[in-house]
């Protein structure tokens, strides 16, 4: 690796000051392209000028000149004729590599300004998520989140109950809620036995999940994530696309980052749940002696 | 034959550290990257920009990474694909060699590994114009010959 390499924002300077953009101060693919016009121009007009010149000592004959005089300045026309395409040719390539490094610049930005929606994104749904402890509101709110930020039409969650998956939110098909599976069977029960997180286009394979039940409606991309928090399954949850629309890896790796902090939230809500009943039974143990 | 220009290679990756370290250790070694930080930025740029070979994540934003190389190979680009994808399963290597990737690396991959298949794609779509017809399969879960 060479130690002098210019940096990006030297390369940058570097290009701009060849292309001819003196107060380039903010990177602009806009300046860059009114540049190009701007030089295009002007050479073609003193291309046009140097040609107008030739012809005219051609045609005109008080401006004709004869002997070597005449040749020697036609050489000198089409030597600055050359020098000058030369020379617009440099400064095309300078803008040629500005522009390329204006473009990546501004894939960069969109880059980090994706990054930094989704975070906000996560981090609102986290926040959400964080104010239930009410097991019923948080499932929802899960549901819900997770459907907005995958612009997903319905889904459902299934928490673990000993050996059984069983559904106990759904939207978009109510008659889901209270279905019960055991792990290992169909998606959920996979998603539940492996552990990752699951994209179905198109019919789901039997072979691969063995006690498939075939959805009704039919829904044409899904994705299944599990809930786990601290190594312990808590669910899983499940996403459908709307129709025409089809999940991607990408929107799966999204799901799954959401389903970290669903999976925590949903681990508070049950250690509030326990504690809850602990300190009714503790009232209640006291009431009663109290009584006796 | 000495190139009269350096090698160009678009680097499509949604994650935008990845994107730096990676424009940084290219340009280290000769090669001038190019971004997209989408499928449909990529699609656009090897349309008009023809890089030398595509460095392909298979997440993107958008359009993804495999309907951007099936999109490649529908239209017969000839543009040499390297795949990254975090998964190291079979049918995944299956499915980038049948839509004409010529590399596929598993994430997380290991920075010089990337630069040597790199170049090397690279380096053979220089002698060989016909790259795209050539087949995956071979080297640590990554590379096709």
């Amino acid at each position: 690796m060479r130690n002098h390499r210019q940096s990006e924002p030297d390369r940058l300077r570097r290009d701009a000051r060849i292309a001819g953009l003196r107060d380039f101060q903010t990177p602009s693919l806009e300046a860059v392209e009114q540049r190009r016009r701007q030089l295009w121009q002007r050479t073609a007009t003193a291309l046009a000028l140097i040609a107008a010149v030739v012809v005219s000592f051609a045609i005109i004959p008080s401006a004709r000149l004869t002997g070597s005089g005449a040749g020697r300045i036609l050489f000198v026309i089409v030597g600055v004729g050359g020098g000058l395409f030369l020379w617009a040719f440099h400064k095309e390539t300078a803008l040629e590599r500005l522009t390329r490094s204006l473009t990546d610049e501004r894939v960069l930005t969109a880059a980090l300004t994706n990054r930094l929606h989704e975070v906000s994104l996560l981090l609102d749904a986290g926040k959400q998520m964080n104010a239930h402890l009410q097991m019923d509101e948080l499932l929802d709110t899960i549901l819900r989140s997770a459907c907005e930020l995958l612009d997903a039409t319905g889904g459902s969650v299934m928490l673990v109950e000993e050996t059984d998956l069983v559904t106990v939110c759904a939207l978009g098909r109510d008659a889901a809620v209270g279905q019960r599976m055991r792990l290992g069977e169909g998606v959920g029960g996979y998603v539940a036995i492996r552990r990752e997180p699951v994209l179905i286009d198109g019919h789901a394979d039997p072979d691969l999940f063995p006690g498939l039940v075939l959805r009704e409606p039919y829904v044409e991309s899904a994705m299944s994530v599990p809930l786990v928090h601290r190594a312990e399954l808590q669910g899983v949850l499940n996403v459908n696309a709307p129709i025409g629309r089809s999940f991607t890896e990408y929107d799966l790796r999204a799901l799954a980052v959401f389903a970290e902090q669903a999976a925590l939230a949903v681990a508070n809500a049950r250690l509030y749940e326990a504690e809850r009943a602990h300190v009714a039974a503790l009232l209640d143990l006291r009431k009663r002696r109290e009584v006796g | 034959m000495v190139a009269l220009h350096k090698p160009r290679v678009l680097i499509a990756e949604d994650d935008p550290d990845t994107l730096v370290i990676l424009r940084i250790n290219l340009t280290a070694v000769g090669i001038e990257p190019m971004l997209a930080s989408d499928g449909r930025t990529a699609l656009e740029r090897i349309e008009t920009e023809s890089p030398d070979a595509l460095l392909l994540d298979v997440l993107l934003p958008g359009i993804d990474g495999w309907q951007v190389l099936e999109q490649l190979h529908a239209k017969g680009d000839p543009v040499p694909v390297i795949v990254c994808s975090g998964k190291d399963n079979i049918l995944d290597l299956q499915r980038a060699r049948d839509l004409g990737a010529v590399a596929y690396l598993v994430k997380p991959f290991d920075i010089d590994r990337l630069i040597e298949v790199t170049s090397e794609v690279v380096g053979l779509r220089q002698t060989d114009p016909a790259i795209d017809r050539r087949t995956a399969a071979d080297a640590d879960g990554v590379e096709l010959a």
